[in-house]
């Protein structure tokens, strides 16, 4: 094989390129993964993470240098000293805004897999059909039976925690042992179980951390800093996780700092023959070859390079024969909650600091529930947790009773934010800025898109639905926030290069191949047809150990 | 992302719970220039007024914590130039206040003495920021009706007033303190591997609270 030929190319080191890359080795094909940020090894590489944390110079705060240098991640929680390193340099890789538009990257080995929130969640058959059902967007080509065991393939090998419940809207899983709800949220979880008769449910975060010893890793140690990195393995990442499989197989290669500025395309044979790479230091131009091409960027970077390719075919880039391409981006809308206090429980405290808390499944718009102002739905992640020596202490203002006083917990609160599912809007799209370059003279992206009544009515319900069930569970002193949600704040970015059932309507077809050139395959974020309210990695993993699989058996047919 | 420390800070600012939660977050989000100019003798004064909102007892406080350094750096590093500024004076203005009332500069004080003077001082920097509030009140609305004319892109974040510079220095005595390496695993306790999570783990009163 010649050097720059390979079986399969993989664009992107997440979530889901880490996942294309383990299963297409593990299936024996030669795969060439490129990541456009640089190595970031597993462990060795985690700076910060065996630091204490009275060792960090502003206690966790940025500094106005900082603030300078990355005012997209100021726009939220994002922002932490331990972390700021993580986060793509927004001068060197700018982006425009239409509308307003919150786009927190990380350009680097393993991408967001090593910061993302782990919550892992199935979507259930009424996610697949509600588009059918309501008319927004085109119907998913798929349904929760296709994936099903996909999501049962993922599961076990990412190791999810959680709990069985036989929910019907939030299927269960392959789990290992779910990270304990403590004795306040136990309790709020039984009364709200009681006062809605079994209708709702607060049950244990579902997340990819290990709370067992899990394929040679050790384990979560519940110290609740996964996203510096975990040096025990704790949580599902592409350091921790695909990428040592894919390793092991001997048939990966693997290149950083490889910008990929488009796919090559052979129009005769309508199919593409490989990538042309940016190395994004040297700033030369190189070429690689394959059979199939998983182009798994994260979703907007999927569908900037789909812009880019091909174009002197279709003016629009790859894919775009549709009119779909840039279009319908999604997001989950957040930025709201409740929070209260919980009276009693003076006698217990916590131990060890978890990674996850409770969480509450959608319950609006399922058969009986009451009449909605909006169509689908939502769900709640929080915890419980005694306070600390941040509180108040009346009548204490200095001195050492002040200082007594704060050396004990506070009494206990708890508090959740809602997510919300956001309907694909053909007219909320990106495109190509000719006019702003990044640091590399590439075109960058432009976003527009907004939420519109939909979500705009469901954030009322949200917000009073749960003031509700925390009012039926006894929590007192409650008060509520919505500070208002700019698209891509959620950090669950989908669409733009949707799976269909037509061409004439949709990017992919439903193994994920671009209807346009069957060997690439698009198997991240862009491929959403719709969004559903629940955090979405699990599902780009199970799309794309299927579209993997597909691939291969077509590739041992001949049909690719 | 770490959605669970969102929910602590929202859960904080909800509670209005954070003394100044406001400003821990606000604070370090507004441009600023470097270097706020602080001598070896504002240092060695702001480790005393740490000393006597935080004091040694039967475990080292705030001093031993080094706050004074500590408040350097933040301020420097992580306040706006208005926010500065009121610091940097307020140092100065501390003293001067200090002379008033016991008529000698706060390094001469006895213990009792300073902690009398800053519960008079917390006294008024708490009806110094109310009058700041209402005096922002209408600006921030008359900023927030000019937002509402432009363009997304040309609104700009309502930058208040300063708080009374007491109030800036009892919020980094407290955070300075409480996250050090004394102040977590002396005053309050600290396991850096817990490996496991109780979930109702026994508590007595007097235990200490765990320091994240």
């Amino acid at each position: 094989m010649a050097d720059n030929t390979f079986d399969a190319i993989v664009i992107g080191s997440g979530i889901s390129g880490g996942w294309a890359a383990k299963e297409l080795c593990e299936k024996g094909l030669k795969v060439l993964m490129l990541e456009r940020g640089a190595e970031h090894k597993h462990i060795t590489d985690y700076k910060t993470a065996t630091k204490m944390p009275w060792e960090f110079e502003h206690r966790g705060k940025t500094t106005q240098q900082q603030k300078e240098d990355y005012p997209v991640i100021h726009r939220g929680w994002a922002a932490n000293e331990r972390v700021m390193d993580a986060w793509t340099n927004e001068k060197d890789s700018p982006y425009t805004e239409v509308k307003p538009f919150t786009w927190w990257r990380s350009y680097r080995m393993g991408g967001r897999s090593v910061l993302w929130g782990r919550h892992s969640y199935r979507w259930s058959e009424l996610d697949f059909e509600a588009n059918a059902k309501d008319g927004f967007g085109v119907d998913w080509p798929i349904r929760y039976k296709d994936l099903a065991p996909w999501y049962d393939h993922v599961e076990r090998f990412a190791g999810i925690s959680g709990s069985v419940e036989g929910l019907p809207y939030l299927p269960d899983g392959q789990f290992l042992p779910p990270v304990p709800l403590n004795i306040v949220e136990k309790d709020v979880a039984a009364k709200i179980k009681a006062f809605y008769k079994g209708e709702r449910h607060m049950i244990n975060s579902r997340v990819a951390n290990i709370t067992v010893p899990h394929d040679q890793r050790p384990g979560c140690q519940f110290r609740n800093r996964c996203w510096e990195g975990c040096q025990f393995g704790g949580y599902f990442s592409t350091q921790s996780s695909t990428l040592p499989a894919a390793v092991k197989t001997n048939n990966l290669t693997v290149r950083p700092l490889s910008i990929v500025t488009k796919i090559l395309y052979d129009k005769d044979k309508k199919k593409a023959t490989g990538v042309e790479v940016l190395d994004s230091m040297d700033n030369k131009t190189y070429e690689f070859k394959a059979k199939i091409v998983f182009v798994c960027a994260s979703a907007l970077n999927s569908t900037w390079l789909l812009f880019n390719s091909a174009t002197d075919i279709w003016p629009g880039g790859l894919g775009s024969s549709s009119g779909e391409l840039g279009h319908n981006v999604m997001d989950h809308h957040y930025n709201l909650g409740v929070s209260g206090e919980i009276e009693g429980y003076e006698n217990v405290t916590e131990f060890g600091r978890r990674p996850a808390g409770f969480y509450i499944s959608r319950f609006a718009n399922t058969p009986g529930d009451k009449n909605r102002s909006f169509l689908r739905g939502y769900g709640y992640q929080g915890s419980a947790s005694r306070q600390g020596w941040g509180r108040v202490v009346a009548e204490l203002s200095i001195g050492s009773e002040l200082k007594e006083a704060l050396t004990e917990p506070g009494g206990w609160r708890i508090g959740a934010t809602g997510f919300g599912e956001i309907l694909p809007y053909h007219e909320n799209k990106i495109s190509l800025d000719s006019e702003v370059k990044d640091k590399w003279g590439l075109p960058v992206l432009k976003m527009d898109a907004e939420m519109k009544e939909n979500e705009l009515n469901m954030r009322k319900d949200i917000k009073e639905d749960l003031q509700a069930m925390f009012e039926a569970a006894g929590v007192k002193n409650i008060s509520t926030y919505d500070s208002g949600h700019a698209m891509g704040h959620g950090i669950h970015e989908m669409g733009t290069a949707r799976m269909g059932r037509d061409p004439k309507t949709s990017v992919l077809n439903g193994n994920n191949q671009v209807w346009d050139a069957p060997n690439v395959f698009v198997t991240d974020g862009a491929c959403m047809t719709s969004s559903s309210c629940v955090n979405p990695s699990l599902t780009y993993m199970a799309l794309t150990a299927r579209a993997a699989d597909f691939a291969v058996s077509e590739l041992k047919k001949g049909n690719l | 992302m770490n959605r669970r420390d969102l929910l602590k800070q929202i859960a904080l600012l909800t509670g209005g719970a954070v003394i100044g939660g406001e400003l821990f977050l606000a604070g370090c989000k507004t441009g600023a220039k470097a270097d706020a100019g602080f001598t070896a003798a504002n240092i060695s004064l702001l480790d005393e007024v740490a000393e006597t909102i935080i004091p040694a007892t039967s475990t080292p406080g705030a001093k031993a914590a080094k706050v004074g350094e500590f408040m350097k750096v933040m301020v420097t590093d992580c306040y706006t130039q208005k926010q500065q500024d009121a610091f940097v004076n307020g140092i100065g203005e501390l003293d001067e206040a200090c002379k008033k009332m016991h008529s000698k500069a706060f390094m001469e004080c006895t213990p009792e003495q300073r902690k009398a003077f800053l519960v008079s001082l917390e006294k008024e920097a708490k009806e110094f920021n109310q009058k700041r509030d209402d005096a922002d009140k209408p600006l921030r609305e008359e900023h927030k009706k000019k937002n509402e004319a432009l363009a997304w892109k040309d609104q700009t974040e309502f930058e208040g007033s300063p708080s009374h510079y007491y109030t800036m220095m009892k919020q980094l005595t407290l955070l300075g303190f409480f996250t050090s390496k004394t102040g977590m695993t002396e005053t309050l306790r600290h396991v850096s591997v817990p490996t496991k999570y109780d979930g109702a783990y026994p508590y007595k009163k007097g235990d200490k609270a765990w320091a994240e």
